[in-house]
């Protein structure tokens, strides 16, 4: 079983003083699979992809990449590359001087820097400092790093951050081209839109606790669409509509939510009851919406899914 | 284990830090000793020899800021990350960053110990100054203060992991040893100790240095102090990395 699972947390928590920055988190993520994990900033991203890579020890729980702790993975840069935040370069050291002291490190030929080079489209600037590149030169040579060991499972801690649309959709097309390989990819993102079009599923967290797991179709059909009514007569609506078979669910402020009905077929009804209401409108949960509502409701971070 | 000694030594040769610390120091060995071995009276000097070439101990901090700088810059620029991914076994990659950094120290030490014995083979002659100082006493020196630069070098990378603070533990290390040892050596009772097997002290035993009155120690037995000190520096450095969280 260990070599069909890329990538496996289980039971991952840790504490950073009096924070509980990840909190019994599990999810796993298969070969070939692209995986998005989502959260706002300070979910727990960030600290739950450093203790997968043995970067940060962890409070409860583990983490294996294709069945082992990172930190007795044989080869390493051969089973896991990583892209994280934070300069992981040194700006007075050439790009090149920079991925082949990696090769080395990692007891890759060297001859693998150059086609890196090429890979990224950093060639032309591969024997400048890498103080002087640009955001997007930067984000280049992080991946070229990543792929060194020509990696089996790839892990990406918010790659699109500061990337201008141009550079965005380099990197999807790159990605899936990574995962077309047959590769493994877990993506961080705060932003789902940015990874919606790119990624096979989702992983969300808030507060350090997964609060979803599933195919991004099946979270996109489950959570998407709809009308929303509100109102002074918005509870008779509701009855007709529930005695109808309507899924209908009331908000806190008394709006409606019907999740399987148009808006003509909702206004249909209304005029047929002479309804008073205030407002009908698509609900056309947006992506941004969809993630919102699983991050945002609960105070105990646990949302109901 | 040679793969992260390579990728080290190959990460010490590809920024300016390492090239621009030898030329500085050179230089200043070059300088001092070049004026002290074309003008100093030498009048009533027991050894000139002895103390010319102990001018090149002149780049021992620099040696020990090579060692600091190991750890602290790659936490400083964020490169621990990409580091550690490539060599997850941090005691590894400690003895890989002692070896390299030990060799940078005697990179650093050859030529300056070379320059201050042409000083000696070539100056001294042409003015008629007696060196006084025996092709044995001078090997011994020589080698002695090769160890010591090395050592001071090793005893940098243990510190500077223990710190991780870059320039905190540059003024550290050379505050200790320009600052507050010799002051705490002024202290009674214990100053002597001090003195005698402190880390200046050791390095005055393992190098020979007459300066301030040369040491009570053998040069063996400075040495073997000095290696315990860095021997300790460096694995609370090996300790404190493999516990830290990076990032």
């Amino acid at each position: 079983m260990g070599s069909t699972v890329a990538i496996e947390v289980e039971g991952l928590s840790k504490r950073f003083g009096t924070t509980l920055a990840v909190d019994d988190l599990s999810f796993t993520v298969g070969h070939g699979r692209i995986v998005g994990f989502l959260g706002p900033n300070g979910a727990g991203k960030t600290t739950t992809l450093r203790a997968l890579l043995g970067l940060v020890r962890p409070t409860a729980g583990s983490t294996a990449i294709e069945g082992r702790p990172y930190e007795r993975l044989e080869r390493p840069l051969e089973a896991v590359g990583a892209v994280l935040d934070g300069g992981m370069f040194h700006p007075g050291r050439s790009g090149r001087n920079h991925l082949r002291s990696l090769a080395l490190a990692g007891g890759i030929a060297t001859s693998r820097v150059d086609e890196l080079l090429e890979l990224v489209e950093l060639s032309d600037a591969a024997d400048r400092r890498a103080g002087g590149y640009s955001l997007g030169m930067r984000q280049r040579l992080g991946l070229a790093a990543a792929l060194i060991g020509d990696p089996r499972v790839l892990v990406l801690d918010e790659p699109a951050n500061g990337l201008d649309p141009q550079g965005i959709r380099w990197l999807r097309d790159f990605l899936r081209r990574l995962a077309g390989e047959g590769r493994a990819i877990l993506v961080s993102s705060h932003v789902l839109a940015e990874v919606a079009q790119t990624v096979d599923e989702v992983v969300v967290i808030h507060r350090g606790r997964s609060i979803e797991q599933a195919p991004i179709g099946e979270l996109l059909a489950r959570r998407a669409g709809g009308v929303r009514v509100a109102g002074p007569d918005a509870g008779r609506l509701a009855d007709i509509l529930r005695a109808d078979g309507a899924a209908v669910t009331v908000g806190d402020d008394g709006a409606l939510a019907v999740a399987d009905r148009s808006g003509e077929q909702v206004g249909a009804l209304i005029a047929a009851n002479a309804i008073h209401v205030a407002e009908l409108s698509a609900a056309s949960q947006s992506l941004e919406e969809v993630f919102f509502e699983l991050t945002a409701d609960g105070d105990d971070g646990k949302a109901s899914a | 284990m040679t793969a992260a000694l390579r990728s080290e030594l190959l990460k010490l040769r590809t920024t300016r830090t390492f090239l621009g610390i030898v030329i500085a120091a050179l230089a200043l060995v070059g300088l001092i000793g070049g004026a002290m071995s074309a003008a100093a009276p030498f009048d009533e000097i027991e050894s000139p020899g002895r103390d010319l070439i102990d001018v090149a101990g002149l780049l021992q901090p620099f040696a020990l800021v090579v060692g600091i700088l190991a750890v602290s810059t790659e936490f400083r620029h964020g490169t621990i990350t990409p580091t550690i991914l490539a060599v997850p076994n941090r005691v590894r990659l400690m003895l890989a960053k002692l070896g390299a950094h030990v060799l940078a120290g005697a990179a650093l030490a050859i030529p300056a110990y070379a320059l201050a014995t042409l000083l000696v083979l070539i100056v001294l002659p042409a003015r008629n100054v007696e060196a006084a100082l025996s092709v044995g006493d001078a090997t011994e020196m020589l080698a002695g203060g090769i160890v010591a630069v090395a050592l001071l070098a090793a005893l940098g990378v243990g510190f500077g992991a223990l710190v991780r603070n870059q320039v905190g533990a540059v003024i550290a290390g050379l505050g200790w040893m320009f600052v507050v040892e010799p002051l705490l050596t002024a202290l009674p009772t214990v100053g002597p100790e001090i003195e005698t097997y402190g880390l200046n002290g050791s390095i005055t035993a393992v190098t020979g240095s007459t300066f301030g009155g040369g040491s009570d120690l053998s040069a063996l037995a400075g040495g073997l102090l000095l290696a315990g000190y860095a021997a300790i520096l460096a694995a609370v450095g090996v300790y404190t990395l493999r516990r830290r969280d990076i990032g």
